[in-house]
């Protein structure tokens, strides 16, 4: 059977519950984001380019459209005789089948499919965050360390800490101290989910934290603490690009209007890291006659024929004559009627906004949310 | 299944002029992001045909690569799936001679199980499904179905037929002085694959060559000839003024939408561009875009490919901007087709007219 030297493993399988109306149908990876992309884009595209191809998707929160979109993993050239993509969602054992209970167990579940490359190295990667890293650069790192584990991490605005996995480093990026999500953080160094362990080590981990049963099969909160504790040395590999966790309506409107300042804060026309995604046969988008568009990004397929300025609209919406859209996001399909008026908010998936209706924030600072209609 | 193939001619003939330049015609850039080439393409994916050998003569290296095995159009197949063919002989009229190049498909017809075959020419551009021309072809027991569309469309008059009732041919000319009759060839016609080998071998003996519609002319006599109308919109690319005006009708909502939003796709191989941006002075109106672009000046009544970059305050109305071509600041320009990668430098002017629209070449620097 073919061997790799480092396959990664994206833990795609969560609900993104707290994007709420905009994943009740569909899993957070598979959300739209920067008129074209799917959050998954960025992940998989960041493994093309960094000369990993062996990857397992792990699924399970509405997998459907996600499984379809992958599909045999072609756009991102993960269609290979040797490796490839893998769609890995929970199945049933003789005896037995359960569900994915954990980012670990989810993994530990899949240590047949892991083995199967005797890899030396796997990457745990997570599918819904937007960034741009070459994790072949973190793997020379992490050899260069002699441990046993590294954990990519960013330093994060001290409000935010209690979000993220914190930790404390030496002076030789030896990680001394892990916090899962604290209540009070002692420093803003934090996680961003990207972990490579050699192997055998993680292979025993998993083993042993399964048979634990108060654990909660977590990465973070089990299997790294549980290393630390036990002496394993683990080091911090630091990334300073741009990142972000689009968990929250708030945060994917802030990341989409990110890409509208001038240089945009996060680069997608980047010709030596392009962005490679599933292609939908769209024609091109159309601007009416008497439409007007400033600082907007409008996406293929999109019809336009009212105005539009600083907002993202994503692929085949729609916005009739009169309507006004400012401030705001369109996920695609969305469609903003006659004499609308959207601000300050994002418009789910297929989302009608009828004629004359006006959209916009109950609060000042907030963002208003327009459910996805697409089933 | 239907139990026909495809033969796909490539070569649009030298009406094409600077746009075929450097390129084949059935690699012409089309509406922002489509090639000419994606309607014939389009239509036999779409009708099931999925036996396609594609004749390619002179300077195909970039339809060659953007062919590739055939993913785009779902003919990437174990079992028939695109088959490019390559002319195989020597002498520049292979390259224009529509029946010497057809001879080169012979091996490939011959090893071929369909009985059918629906001949295309590249250069048309129209949403078509050939099930009902092949439906009727067999009803009628025809030798040769040529399917015509009603003239609403691009004033194509190169092949006009006159019909009975029936369907039956009675007259057909070739560009005619006075247009007689009511059908106009698309280019497109369907026939016995036996037929079309006879044909070929018989035109070999007699010393006959040259367009498809000449060996028709030259054997009507002794074939069973029908038209068959499509009633979609239909044009034929021959010129660049024929090129030009398609592009302004494809303005029209209307008529983008039963061309690329209908039932039936066209498929077109998708490339790697970030979505449009404009500009915080960006003033475009009536105009169809594609992605990758910058926009920061004036634009009416324009198509834009991929990665065109339109400076500020320049200017342009009636105009068709190939990709990655660099329009700088303060430039105008009316009723210019700008080919690929042109620089136009800041403050120039450029304009040709509705009837003469200037080309520019591939690469040009203005």
């Amino acid at each position: 059977m073919y061997g790799a030297e480092c396959i990664a493993m994206i833990l795609a399988g969560g609900q993104g519950s707290r994007l709420g109306a905009l994943t009740r149908n569909i899993a957070k990876p598979a959300v739209s984001f920067g008129g074209k992309y799917r959050i998954i884009d960025f992940t998989l595209s960041n493994c093309t380019h960094s000369g990993i191809s062996t990857v397992g998707v792990l699924t399970q929160y509405r997998p459907f459209e996600l499984n379809t979109y992958i599909g045999n993993g072609s756009p991102w050239d993960l269609d290979r005789s040797r490796g490839g993509v893998h769609i890995l969602p929970p199945y049933q054992k003789s005896g037995e089948g359960e569900w994915y209970c954990g980012t670990a167990n989810a993994v530990y579940q899949n240590i047949g499919f892991i083995e199967r490359f005797s890899p030396g190295y796997v990457l745990i990667l997570s599918g819904d965050h937007i960034y741009k890293m070459h994790y072949g650069k973190m793997l020379e790192f992490h050899k260069g360390t002699g441990t046993v584990g590294t954990i990519g991490v960013l330093r994060v605005p001290v409000a935010e800490a209690s979000r993220f996995g914190i930790m404390e480093t030496d002076t030789s990026s030896r990680i001394t101290a892990f916090w899962e999500k604290p209540k009070e953080p002692k420093g803003n160094l934090a996680s961003m989910g990207v972990y490579i362990f050699e192997w055998q080590v993680l292979r025993e981990y998993l083993m042993l934290d399964a048979l634990d049963p108060a654990s909660q099969n977590d990465f973070g909160k089990n299997i790294i603490p549980r290393m630390l504790s036990a002496g394993e040395k683990l080091s911090a590999y630091t990334f300073d690009g741009y990142w972000r966790d689009v968990g929250t309506p708030e945060s994917l409107w802030e990341a989409n209007m990110d890409l509208l300042a001038m240089p945009p804060r996060f680069d997608l026309y980047d010709a030596d890291w392009p962005i490679l995604r599933r292609a939908e046969n769209l024609p091109p988008h159309f601007v009416g006659a008497n439409a007007r568009v400033l600082d907007s990004i409008l996406a293929e397929g999109c019809r336009m024929y009212g105005t539009a300025e600083k907002s993202v609209l994503s692929m085949d919406t729609t916005v009739l004559e009169g309507a006004t859209v400012s401030h705001s996001v369109l996920l695609p399909g969305a469609v903003v009627g006659q004499g609308a008026r959207v601000e300050n908010a994002i418009l789910g998936r297929g989302a009608r906004v009828s004629r004359s209706a006006q959209i916009r924030p109950q609060k000042d600072g907030e963002i208003a949310v327009v459910e996805s209609e697409t089933p | 299944m239907q139990n026909a193939m495809g033969l796909l001619l490539t070569n649009a003939g030298g009406g094409l002029r600077e746009l075929c330049a450097e390129r084949t015609g059935a690699s012409l850039p089309v509406c922002g992001h489509y090639r000419l080439i994606d309607f014939a393409l389009s239509a036999m994916a779409n009708s099931a045909i999925t036996n396609v050998a594609v004749l390619t003569g002179k300077q195909c290296a970039s339809l060659f690569s953007y062919l590739g095995a055939g993913e785009a159009w779902d003919l990437r197949r174990q079992t028939g799936g695109l088959h490019i063919l390559p002319p195989q002989g020597v002498g520049a009229a292979f390259y224009t001679d529509d029946v010497r190049t057809l001879s080169e498909s012979i091996p490939y017809l011959a090893k071929s199980r369909q009985r059918l075959v629906v001949l295309a020419r590249a250069n048309t551009v129209c949403n078509v499904n050939f099930s009902r021309a092949i439906a009727f072809h067999k009803e009628k027991e025809a030798d040769v179905t040529v399917l015509c569309h009603a003239g609403r469309t691009n004033p194509s008059r190169h092949f006009v037929l006159e019909a009975d009732r029936e369907g039956r041919v009675e007259k057909m000319a070739l560009d005619p002085h006075h247009a007689e009759g009511r059908f106009f060839g698309m280019g497109m016609y369907i026939l016995s694959k036996s037929l079309l080998i006879d044909l070929l071998a018989g035109a070999k003996e007699a010393g006959v060559c040259g367009s498809l519609e000449e060996l028709f002319l030259h054997y009507r006599g002794s074939l069973r000839i029908y038209v068959h109308t499509e009633e979609g919109r239909v044009w034929t690319v021959d010129s660049p003024r024929a090129y030009f005006e398609m592009h302004m009708g494809l303005l029209d909502e209307k008529i983008q939408s039963t061309l690329f939003r209908g039932k039936e796709e066209i498929f077109t191989r998708a490339g790697q561009y970030a979505p449009t941006r404009y500009g915080e002075a960006a003033e475009v109106h009536h105009s169809i875009v594609a992605d990758g672009c910058m926009l920061e000046g004036r634009a009416e009544n324009c198509i834009f490919s991929g990665g065109v970059h339109l400076g500020k305050n320049a200017h342009l109305k009636n105009c068709i901007v190939m990709e990655k071509t660099y329009i700088d600041a303060d430039c105008r320009a009316e009723n210019v087709i700008f080919d690929k990668n042109c620089l136009m430098r800041a403050g120039r002017h450029l304009a040709g007219t509705p009837s003469y629209p200037l080309v520019v070449r591939k690469g040009a620097i203005i």
